[in-house]
Formats: C-alpha cells, structure tokens, sequence
C-alpha cells in the first residue's frame, strides 16, 4: 500500500528566501509498528519542487515495501524525468536516520530583531528551527503577498507560522519568543484561548488543516449559493415536469425510473452525513439520457445537473484558487473530501490543472473511454480499493470540524512521536522542547515526516491517497496525459465514477 | 490631571508602532460600532469618543477613552482610561480608571484597541445601576499623585458586569 500526500504552496518571495528555492527535501524511515501493515519499512519524505513558475509541492510519501501499483516507481521516474528536464532541482538531504533537519538559511535561525530578545537560548534556538520545530525567523512582511500569512501578535507577514497546540492560531517565532512572561509565576497562557501551558508546534506552512478549515468557510458559503441555484434549478425542473406530463402521458415512465435510482443512491450517501449531495440527488429530478452515458450497463450515469453542479464547484475553486498550477493542493483536497465526498468527481476539481474545461471535460474523455472499450465493469470490480476512501474521508470530516486530536482509534496505536512541539512553560525556564504525544503534528502536514513516524494509517492525509494510489493503476494507457496532475485527475474520476456506478447499479452501499 | 501623566512615555518601539499604524488603518476601515476615533498625528495616544448603546443606561451618552501605547505594546497592555468626566459605573472610578481584567492581567497581545473598545462598550451597556464603585473615593484619593491605573492591584470579583 502506498500513501500519497501533495499539497502545493506558492513559494512567496523567491529572491528572498533562497533556500525554498534550493529545495529542501528530507527522509527518514521508520518501523510501522501497526499491526495490519505487512511490511517493515515506510519512507516518509518532504520533497520540495520548485520550478520555474515560483511554486512548490511538498510530496510526502508513507511507501512500503510492497507497491502493488507501482506508485513509487512511477513517483521517481517522475522525479528524473523533471531532473532531466531542468525542470527542478532535486536534492536528498539528511537521510540520516532519525534527523529531520530543514533547510534553512543560517540568517534566519536567529531572531531578526523583531524585539529586543532578552534571554533567548541563540544556539537552542537555532536548533530548534533547524529541526524544523520552530518556525524559521524570517523577516516579517509589512505588506501581504501570495501566499504569507500574517502573525496575529506583530501584525507582519510571514510565509511560515508556528500553531498553538490548544487553538491552533499563528503564531510567528519571534513573538511566541515574547510570549513568557516574565514577571508571572504562573504557566503561560495562550494568548488567543487563554489555555494554560502555552505551546506551539510548527508544520512548515500552512497545513492543510488550516487551508482545509479556512476554505470550508469559503465552501460552506459556495455550497449555500449552489443548493439556492440548485433550488431554482428544481423547481425549473418541476414545472417542467409538469407541463411535460400534461403534454405527453408516455414520458413519464422513464424518469420515475431514473428517478427512483437516484434517490438510491443518496440514501445510501446520506449515511455519511453528507449534506450537499443528498439534498441535491434526493429530490427527484428528470433525467436526460445524457451523452456521457455509457451504452453497456446503465451504470455511468451523470446527469447534466450534476455536472452542472461540479462544473460551478469547479469554477468557484478556480475562482477561490490563486492561480496555481500544480493541482492538489491539500487544502482543497480537504474541502473536497469533507463536503464532496459523494460526489464522486469534485477531489478531482481540485487537481485538474488544466485549464480547459475542468471536470467536464474529463468526465466526458473518460465517459468516452468507457464507451469505447467497454470494460468499465471488470475495472470496477477490480478496484475496490476506491471505496476506501468513504471511510477515511467522512473521518477527515470528523477531525477537521472537531479538536485534532480526537484520532480515530486505529491510529491509538501510534506512540508519542517526538516531534514539533515546542512549549512555552514557565517551569522549563525556558521554551522547552515537550516531547509529549504531539499526534497533532502528524495530522496531514507538510512536514509531518519525524524521527520516528509512527502515525500510519490514522493519518489524515492516508485515506485520500489510499485512495489516489489505488486508483492509480487503474488508468490505462490510451488516454494517460502527460501531466501527472491530469493523470492524476482522471485515474480519480474513473475510480470516482466507478465506485459512484456501482454503489448505484449493483446497490453495494457505500461503507 | 491623571489623565495626562501617562507612564514613563517612552516612545514606541519599531513594532509598537508598525503595529499601531496597521491597527489604525483597520480601524478606518473598520471602526467598532459607538467608536469614533479623534483624529490625531500622536500615534502613542489615541483619543476615542465613545457612544453609549442603544438600549442601556448609558444609551445617547458619549464619553471619552484615552489610551496610551507603551513602548512595548502589544506585548504590554495599553494604559486605558475614561477622561473625566468618566460614566457613573460600578467598575469605574471617577477618575476615569476602569477595572477591566483585559486591561490589565488579563491582557493578551492578541487583543487589539478594537477588541479593548468592544469590551469596554459591552461592560457599559451590561450595566444594571449607574453608580460609583463602593471604594471610589478611596480608590481615587489614592491615585492622586497621578497614578496610572496600571499600577493599581486590580482585584477581578465580579464577572456579571
């Protein structure tokens, strides 16, 4: 089995921080100690691409030694082929065992003077940053630019902060630096929700998580528009539907049918309290026989409201979306896990980096594909791999909404992971490292990969890319495109769609 | 006057005041509700006109707020007080001081002028009884050498107003 994490952050200011430039890649192994994975092995890597267009993807792979798919092959044949095409700069660094160690220009290892530091341990600060435990003391921005966030405490921008272990909330270093009092006998407080003890941890920029949180505000808000299009939609349909019964009698067997069959499939949906998709499949709906159809089993079946609604969904990203290219950006994976799960293609929206029409289009390729050979069922039979999926995402669902570290029990088994966590007690006199069980680190970040990473499979970043990979090997030759995002985008659709025919034609439920 | 004998005024530091600058732009664009900042080129001292709320005691009233930056805000609390005359409440003294947690050991470099007017407004209008703390006179006749509220030992007991 084979994991795969992509998240894709625009490097902002590249003169400025040569080293995101310079690539930063970092690996280190681990034993799973996880009962049901087989193999010994896992590799977890941050490999950061950087190429020309300022942008850089942060790949992490958990990879054992078993690649049924080949994934990790394809992955470095990726790698050499950009290599060989100049195309990035790739560069292994610290693959000593149990060092994570970033990359970080040696200016910014020590505070910018941001505040006159009293007692700040210069060398365990350096340490701490290099081992990517603090954020990096970059120069604060006074303006925002791309990508930067901006630290809530000095009001400057930086393109990296650390997050409060209690509430999450940015925090830059040289200001978490300020944030033990030193006329106070009692433990810090967090200075955002004023929880005792204080602690930051740093995962690298912004995490998915907090991408994930933030755009399913912005989510939530295009969900709202689309049902109230949807509504309209609707009841369009509706009188539609009804002058078309007064017209003609003979009609109106063939959509009860269809009609019958969606609401199938949304009650079956609906168990993963998945609120968009069975407000949208459960009202009945006349459905065209669509061209996307395929002609041998009435599986494949998408309506044009449906793709309707991806294709806004689509858009409203693009439009949401800085202009980026490299797709997956986790943020929006999440987004798409948590509300679209169902909906098959929208995970896909996210990773088209085609501009060209999006979903539909693929959609369309693959509903032709699957015209031409015909063999869309032995594909869906043999990958049911894809419906690992629902499960892992309709957790996601569960974590984002709720603290991070309510982990899902299969994850109980992963032992304190000495990692990222920085804490601020009065007690330690110092900003102590705390080596408590930071499982929160671990929770689908960039730089997740620790010394001793033990998270397997509760993290949040694996059902998705269970998923990924294991629909991988199910894109066939013919109609691969070059690009790995639209590789990427189709073999998700196909397995999408798939798994959408099935659970709506042979009425396995979704689990 | 109290009022004017702000702690040891040293200037802003960089931060303070980059901070500052950023707040104020915020605030033009965005004012709290009720808050009118008095326009002023001293960035260490904002003056802010204070609308009672609709609805309460305090409701077509308007008092003032002075508030002094210090140099290392926000890692230190602003020096917060009504100019006198200060509005008849039970947790503010006639000499303009305000017994409010987040002005002071509760303060948290999070907060921000705004968020310090919103609460100030909020202990304002839940207000049931317009009156003087019980120790206003003591209270007031101790700061007379212009002592700044900051320096007070504040004691936090009533959380219903």
């Amino acid at each position: 089995m084979l994991e795969l994490e992509l998240q894709s952050t625009k490097v902002p200011k590249m003169k400025k921080f040569p080293e995101t430039r310079v690539i930063a890649s970092q690996i280190s192994r681990s034993i799973h100690s996880l009962p049901h994975r087989l193999s010994l092995s896992s590799l977890s890597s941050n490999i950061h691409f950087s190429d020309s267009k300022a942008t850089a993807n942060c790949i992490q792979f958990d990879c054992e030694l078993h690649d049924p798919c080949g994934l990790w092959k394809w992955f470095k044949k990726q790698v050499r082929r950009r290599k060989r095409e100049k195309i990035i700069e790739f560069n292994w660094m610290g693959n000593k065992l149990g060092r994570r160690r970033q990359v970080v220009d040696e200016r910014y290892t020590r505070p910018q003077g941001l505040y006159a530091h009293k007692d700040v341990d210069v060398k365990k600060l350096r340490k701490l940053i290099l081992e990517s435990k603090l954020a990096p003391c970059y120069p604060g921005d006074e303006e925002c630019s791309c990508d930067l966030e901006e630290c809530p405490i000095c009001f400057l921008y930086y393109p990296s902060l650390n997050r409060s272990r209690c509430c999450m909330k940015g925090i830059c270093t040289e200001c978490f630096l300020q944030m033990k009092n030193p006329n106070s006998t009692r433990p810090t407080q967090c200075p955002f929700c004023k929880t005792t003890n204080y602690a930051v941890e740093y995962r690298g920029g912004k995490t998915k998580e907090e991408k994930g949180n933030e755009q399913i505000e912005e989510q939530r808000v295009i969900e709202a528009k689309i049902r109230m299009r949807q509504q309209e939609l609707q009841d369009e349909e509706e009188r539609m539907q009804k002058r078309q019964e007064l017209c003609s009698s003979s009609t109106s067997v063939a959509p009860r049918e269809v009609e019958y069959n969606a609401v199938a499939v949304s009650s079956s949906r609906s168990l993963e309290g998945d609120e968009i998709v069975s407000d949208s499949c459960a009202t009945p709906m006349i459905r065209q026989p669509s061209r996307l159809r395929t002609n041998g089993d009435d599986e494949f079946d998408l309506d044009l409201e449906e793709l309707m609604v991806i294709e806004a969904i689509w858009l409203s990203i693009q439009e949401n979306g800085r202009p980026r290219n490299p797709a997956f950006d986790g943020s929006e994976q999440y987004v798409m896990e948590d509300r679209y799960v169902t909906s098959t293609l929208s995970p896909v929206a996210c990773s088209s980096s085609s501009p060209s029409g999006g979903l539909a289009c693929a959609i369309a390729a693959l509903a032709e594909r699957q015209q031409m050979s015909g063999e869309s069922s032995i594909i869906s039979h043999r990958n049911v791999s894809a419906f690992n999926m629902l499960p892992g995402s309709s957790r996601l669902y569960n974590r984002v909404d709720q603290d991070a570290e309510n982990h899902p029990p299969a994850e109980s088994s992963s032992s304190a992971s000495p990692d990222s966590r920085v804490a601020a007690t009065r007690d330690e006199g110092d900003w102590g490292v705390d080596r408590g069980g930071s499982e929160v680190a671990e929770a689908g970040t960039s730089y997740a990969s620790s010394d001793v990473t033990e998270d397997g499979s509760g993290n949040s970043s694996l059902a998705q890319p269970d998923e990924i990979a294991g629909s991988f090997q199910n894109v066939p030759g013919p109609i691969v495109p070059e690009s790995f995002e639209e590789q990427m985008m189709l073999a998700m659709a196909v397995s999408l769609a798939e798994a959408r025919a099935m659970s709506s034609g042979s009425g396995i439920s979704w689990q | 006057m109290t009022s004017s004998s702000a702690p040891s005024r040293k200037a802003l530091s960089k931060i303070a005041c980059n901070r500052l600058q950023k707040e104020l732009v915020e605030w033009q664009v965005n004012p709290p509700a009720g808050f009118k900042h008095k326009v002023s080129d001293n960035l260490q001292r904002w003056v802010i006109e204070v609308n009672g709320a609709p609805g309460t005691l305090y409701s077509n009233e308007t008092y003032q707020l002075q508030v002094d930056f210090p140099e290392h805000y926000p890692m230190e609390a602003p020096q917060v007080i009504f100019v006198p005359p200060a509005p008849l409440h039970p947790h503010i003294y006639s000499n303009g001081h305000i017994c409010l947690d987040i002005l002071y050991d509760s303060w948290s470099p999070a907060m921000t002028v705004s968020s310090i007017c919103i609460s100030i407004l909020s202990m304002l209008s839940s207000s049931t009884v317009k009156q003087r703390p019980a120790d206003n006179d003591r209270y007031v006749k101790n700061c007379r050498n212009g002592r700044s509220p900051k320096e007070t030992r504040w004691w936090f007991h009533d959380d219903k107003v």
